[in-house]
């Protein structure tokens, strides 16, 4: 190893540490960026550097492309991975999570990202083994430059503005690929107007990841129940109802659609049995609904509506609370459920990824 | 603590209550809203799971400092 370089490393390690002693870091170190580095990121998109992509007027603050970029970039991303941090912005916005503060509550919540398209290829984001876990630039950059830009942009640090009880880990990232070539249906994003050769980003925010373990069974009706039983568990209620990300792996999802079933199929499967019984409602003090705020409460409670339901009640508001996605290996009969944050109905902000044209 | 800040602004006498783990929080609301020394109510932790006559007791409690920051004489 030659002296300038070692010199160089130094240079670099300084300005890491003054960027974590600035509060610019989720904790790990960052890559320091100069401006020459910042307008190869620029190069990428055919914003303004002044657009907004995601404004806060409670705190008087909004995420720039040019502050993306700078996050991006402090992330770790690569140059050509920034239009897809660009349309995860663009999603969020449209979300409408984020902008009604969810990222100050003490729920503690985070993005999470579904690549859907050919960038998945190009950029080498993972969508087979180990798509939740660590190892691949892309996925980990790319969900890192939303919660880089999140603290830096918005100022949303953790015992400040950020007044999440626990959070979850999914705050470091949580970005996936849909696993295309192995799933037996067509991409997230083409069910929601766009087709299989573009490429498009769907962020919906998310408390939770909580994974099922089904090897036993080929019967997709035991494989249904054993997942809807996970959407219906009465930690997740808060309010009347939930949503949910089914994220199956290629092995269940083979498994359903050679029995027949589409993802919609699915969808309203778990529409009908996630539900509980108003007495297990009632076991977990969760029965009735407040007048004011529709979260769940007690029926003794003085803001509690009557309760009329004795038999199964229903913890999704629609089929379309429930997104089917397939991602993972191809390995074994596992699966995950996504626990999304609120209600939720009508189609997710599912976003084209806009490459600047040569 | 926005929303305090907010209707004193626009003239209206306005008390934000926080609950104490709330501190380092309402502090940074109140410095991004550009008004650092805001004065608020701090209670006890917590108040979502009490029940009537606890809430009542709660307001109780903090109705002096309440007042005090109204500047009531």
């Amino acid at each position: 190893m030659d002296a300038s370089f070692v010199e160089d490393a130094a240079a670099v390690r300084r300005a890491m540490e003054y960027y974590a002693d600035q509060g610019w870091t989720d904790g790990l170190p960052v890559v320091p960026v100069t401006e020459s580095y910042l307008a190869e990121f620029l190069a990428q998109t055919g914003r303004d550097p002044g657009d907004v992509l995601l404004a806060m007027p409670q705190l008087n603050r909004a995420c720039t492309v040019r502050l993306a970029a700078i996050n991006a970039a402090l992330a770790g991303c690569r140059p050509e991975y920034f239009p897809v941090v660009v349309a995860a912005w663009e999603s969020l916005a449209a979300e409408g999570y984020p902008v009604k503060g969810i990222w100050q509550s003490t729920t503690g919540t985070a993005p999470f990202l579904i690549v859907n398209g050919p960038v998945r290829e190009r950029i080498g984001l993972n969508s087979r083994g180990n798509v939740f876990g660590s190892g691949f630039r892309a996925n980990a950059t790319i969900g890192r430059a939303i919660r880089l830009g999140v603290i830096n942009a918005f100022g949303l640090r953790p015992h400040e503005l950020d007044q999440a009880t626990q959070g979850t880990p999914a705050k470091y990232t949580f970005c996936i690929a849909e696993n295309e070539e192995e799933s037996p249906w067509p991409g997230l994003h083409t069910e929601f107007g766009l087709t299989a050769s573009d490429s498009a980003v769907t962020a919906i925010i998310t408390r939770s990841c909580v994974h099922i373990e089904a090897r036993h069974t080929r019967a997709p009706e035991q494989l249904a129940t054993d997942i809807a039983g996970t959407i219906s568990r009465t930690g997740a209620l808060i309010h009347e109802t939930i949503s949910a990300a089914v994220v199956l792996s290629p092995e269940h999802a083979r498994l359903f659609a050679s029995a027949g079933w589409s993802k919609s199929d699915i969808a309203r499967f778990m529409y009908d049995h996630a539900v509980r019984t108003g007495a297990e409602l009632a076991a977990a003090g969760k029965e009735a609904v407040s007048s004011k705020t529709r979260w769940r409460l007690p029926a003794d409670h003085p803001d509690a509506l009557p309760v009329f339901a004795d038999g199964p009640v229903r913890v999704l508001n629609s089929p379309a609370a429930v997104l089917v996605v397939v991602a993972g290996a191809g390995n074994a009969g596992v699966s995950a459920v996504v626990e999304t944050f609120g209600p939720r109905g009508g189609p997710p902000p599912v976003t084209v990824i806009a490459t600047r044209l040569p | 603590m926005a929303d305090g800040i907010l209707l004193e602004r626009a003239g209206l006498p306005a008390v934000s209550i926080c609950t104490d783990p709330f501190a380092l929080t309402a502090r940074a609301m109140a410095d991004a809203y550009g008004f650092p020394g805001f004065e608020y109510v701090s209670i006890p932790h917590p108040v979502a799971s009490l029940t009537e006559a606890q809430i009542h007791a709660r307001v109780r409690d903090m109705l002096p400092d309440l007042l005090r920051i109204l500047g009531v004489e």
